[in-house]
Parts: structure tokens; sequence; C-alpha cells
């Protein structure tokens, strides 16, 4: 363990890279957050752990192509949700076989491409646990316009996404474009594993995509409220995260994850003692 | 009397079976119309397929005098499907969250609810006389209050048609007593087209104007003073068919119109 106390806390505020990995990973949390939570209520959160793992064939091609990784990752997991979303359409296979087949195939896209480069890089690593505190303003003004878009479309189709959510067939009847909604739900869902995976890292995206929708879950209130917790609790697992893995020394993305849980663990106990 | 749906020669299919064969009939304004028929008979996919939920083989529908291919107006038919009360109850959503999802349509695309969408809110709730429970989650409600409020829900858009699948499958003899008056009272004093599908064939003959009995075919007939129309059920359910009703039991099922 690091020899930091607490009252050094402030001091670290002048460090850019601390500044930096706090705003990047609380935008993250944001949109993770409300992604998360429709992901959740529309029972596919595993779609998130599906897409994530082949994001890292994507991760693999960027590095070996010498384009940004980010761009890559987010190809091949636009690819990844649209393949998933149409096998289970047209009835080629169940949700979680159709998972595996996308994970797989990503996988082993990241594999070849591994041995064709000859061999794993740190940066390949850091795909892999994430980096939030190496992001830079860069990265932070890609956070910003990526949040912007995800988090103005879920503002402007709040209500059709809770429609289509809640009951897919009576929002086809009222007139929802709910296949265009869908399409673009994913297209949301593929931009968000890509963002996150710089501060969490493919491994543990879906935590950060679910533990904070579950822990509002655990409150049992309105939707409106359910999704407010969620993105309080997102954002308070991903700034503890960054503060308590700076102080201890230890990964952030671990930390950032352990929080959610202990957040939840902590929603849920108390709810239930209630 | 003008119609609000109008069915010529439909035949529908589901994969390799002909659920629906041929029907033609016509739903006119202001009908309290009841769907009986055995189970498997096609009460509900002859409902998907009025709705445009389900395509048709052959044959036309139209609805408030439209081709269903063109037809724009959803706004103007509310549902409530058969599995609408089953829905998941962790789901986290109030009463007033629910029934305001009925004033979400193509017209309203990505623009924000305002005072009007929220008074149509308040007005279907104390319809259903449901307006104590707006802040209450649905999956605390009993299976009665979930079905007003889903009655709710499709009336936010003052539909001129009502299409209800099975409503009070699971009910109380009163609960569904006070169901079926909050029924009457929208057709009466509304104006609204009712269709409802249903087993209880002493309600359809008590409560309704017309009935129609599928099995693969359609036939329809009007309801007058709780007579029950016995070949047209012999259609549908079999030759050896025979429902031991006496109109007087009418009597008994509007044993308290104080409900």
């Amino acid at each position: 363990m690091s020899s930091f106390s607490l009252l050094d806390l402030p001091s670290l505020f002048q460090y850019q890279f601390f500044v930096f990995a706090l705003v990047g990973g609380a935008l993250a949390a944001i949109v993770s957050a409300w992604i998360g939570l429709f992901l959740i209520l529309r029972k596919e959160s595993m779609l998130v752990d599906g897409v994530a793992h082949t994001a890292f064939g994507g991760v693999a091609l960027g590095l070996f192509i010498g384009i940004d990784p980010m761009l890559g990752a987010l190809a091949v997991s636009t690819v990844s949700v649209f393949g998933i979303t149409y096998m289970r359409r047209k009835g080629l296979a169940q949700s979680d076989s159709a998972i595996a087949v996308m994970m797989a195939m990503g996988f082993s896209l990241g594999l070849i491409i591994i041995s064709m480069a000859g061999g794993y890089n740190t940066d390949l690593l850091s795909y892999l646990f994430g980096s939030i505190l190496t992001i830079d303003q860069g990265d932070i003004l890609v956070l910003v316009s990526l949040a912007v878009i995800i988090i103005s479309f879920m503002v402007f189709f709040y209500k059709e996404m809770l429609a289509v959510t809640f009951d897919e067939d009576g929002a086809r009847l009222q007139g929802i474009p709910v296949n265009a909604l869908t399409m673009a739900f994913n297209l949301l869902v593929a931009l968000t594993i890509a963002l996150s995976i710089q501060v969490i890292g493919i491994i543990l995206v879906v935590a950060m995509m679910v533990l904070p929708g579950l822990t509002a879950l655990q409150l049992k209130r309105s939707f409106k409220s359910t999704l407010i917790a969620s993105t309080v609790f997102g954002t308070l697992a991903a700034v503890l995260g960054v503060m308590l893995s700076t102080i201890f020394d230890v990964a952030t993305s671990g930390v950032i994850v352990f929080t959610a849980a202990g957040i939840f663990l902590f929603v849920a106990f108390f709810q239930r003692l209630g | 009397m003008e119609n609000i749906i109008e069915v010529q020669g439909l035949t529908v299919r589901r994969g390799t079976t002909e659920a629906i064969t041929n029907a033609s009939f016509e739903i006119g304004k202001g009908d309290y119309v009841g769907v009986v028929g055995p189970n498997g008979g096609g009460k509900t996919t002859l409902v998907l397929a009025l709705l445009g939920l389900l395509p048709k083989t052959s044959g036309s529908i139209r609805i408030l005098g439209q081709e269903i291919e063109g037809f724009k107006q959803w706004d103007k038919v509310g549902y409530v499907s058969q599995y609408a009360i089953n829905f998941d109850s962790q789901f986290p959503l109030t009463v007033k969250e629910l029934v305001g999802l009925g004033r979400v349509n193509q017209k309203n695309l990505g623009r924000f609810r305002n005072k009007d969408d929220w008074n149509a809110v308040d007005e279907a709730l104390t319809m259903m006389g449901i307006s104590d429970l707006k802040e209450k989650r649905i999956g605390q409600l009993s299976g009665g209050q979930r079905q007003r409020a889903f009655v709710a829900k499709s009336l936010v858009s003052k539909p001129e048609l009502l299409v209800l699948d099975e409503p009070v499958t699971g009910f109380d003899p009163i609960t569904q007593e006070k169901f079926f008056m909050q029924l009457a009272n929208l057709n009466q004093k509304k104006g609204i087209t009712v269709l409802i599908v249903s087993h209880d064939l002493a309600a359809v003959f008590c409560r309704m104007s017309r009935v129609l009995c599928v099995n693969r075919e359609v036939h329809g007939s009007a309801i007058t003073d709780g007579k029950v129309p016995d070949d047209l059920l012999k259609k549908g359910y079999g030759e050896h068919f025979h429902f031991a009703f006496h109109d007087h039991r009418c009597q008994g099922v509007f044993i308290d119109e104080q409900l």
C-alpha cells in the first residue's frame, strides 16, 4: 500500500491525469448507466459482455493496421451487435448462442492478428484492463462528443425507448418505429462499449453497464427515479474508484468495479432491512 | 351504420396452418362485440391480423374506412393484449408512467410531452377509477387494478376502437363484474367501439351487442335480449355443443349495479 493519506487527497487535483481520469470516468459512467438500465430491462445484459469481448478483435485490428484502436473497437462492436440482433431475429440462434458465436469470432480475430504481429504488446493489454489514468485531453474531447450524442438521443427518444423496452408489440401498434429505434439503440450500445473500454477495459465493461442499473432497481421507484439513481450510482462508483485506486495505488478498473459492487450490496442490504 | 372494421375474404396462415379461413364480417361504430370460440380456434390470430401485427395471407381489412396497408391512425385504436398483465413485475414503472406511454405515437416522435398529454393521462385514470393509484408501481397492483391501468393506457389517445384479448382471465366474479361495467360505460357513454376476446359466454351474451364465433371460420351474429344464437355456437364449438344458458341469468350478473 502507498504511504498516501486522505489529507493528501486535495493535492491530487493539481495533477492533470487525475482530473482527466475523474472526468473521463464520470462521463463513461453516466452513459453506461443510462444504456445499461435499458439493457437490463430488455434482458440483454450479457449482450454487453459478448460485444465487449468481440471488441478485442477490433482493438487488435486497429493496432495492427495503425489506426486508432478505439475506431477498430467501435467498428467490430457495431458489426457484432447487429450480427447478434440479426441472428436472433431471423431465428438462426437464441440470444445466448448468438452472443457466444460473435464473442468467439471477435476473440479469434484478435488472436490471429496478435500471432501475425508477433505477440502481445502493452497497448493491447491496456485495452483489456482499461487505462483511465493515461487518458489525455484528446480522449476527453472524444468522450465528451460521444457522451453528448448518446445522452441527446436518450433524452429526445426517452418516451419512445421506454415504450419499446416495456412492450415492443404495443409500441409497434402505436406507430412507433420500433426497428429504427432498436437499430439506433444497438449503435449506441456499441458506441458506449467502445467509449467505456478505455476507462474500464474489455473484461470489466459489463460491470460498469449493469451494476448501477441493478443497484437503482433495488430502490423500487418510478422509471425516471431509477434512471437518475442509476446515473448517480455509476458516477459515484467511477469517482470513488479513481480516488481509492490512486490512494491505494492499485488497478483503477478493478477498484471501480469493486466500488460499484459494494454500493450494490449496501443498497440491496438496506432495502431488505427497510 | 358506419363501419369501424370491414373484413372481406380474410385468410391468415401461421406457419403451415391456416388459422383463419376466408372470413368476412363488419363491426359497426358503437358495437360492443364479443369474440368467442374454442382454444386454438384463431381468436387471437384474428385480433392480431385486424391490428396489423400479423400479416394476412389474402383478403382485405379496412379500419376506419382505410385499407390496413396504408392505415396510419393507430392512435385511434387501443389494444390490451392477453399477456399485458403478465409483465415483469420488477419493471420500474408507475401507473402514471404506464398510462403516459399510451400518448407516445408517430406524431409526437422525439417531442417532450406537454400539459395536454398529462391532462389526458389524468382523464384516462379517472375514467378507469384508478386516479388514487397513479404513483404506485405497476408491480404492486392487483390483477384487476393492472388490467384497468392497461385499459387506461389504451384510452389515453382517445381511441374510437378498443380491442381487449381475454381481459378478465383469472379475475374473481366481483372484479370481473366491475371491469365489464366500466367497459359498458365506455361503450355507451363515450361511444367507443369495444371488441373483447373472451371465454365467458354468459358475459358475452348478457353484456354485448354482437358476437363473432371463431374456429378457423368466423361467424357473426347480433345478440338480442341475451338470446344465445345456438346455431352459431355449434358452428364454432361443434355440433354436439349445447350451451346451457338462460337469459334470466343475466339478471344475476348485474346483481349489484353499485359495485
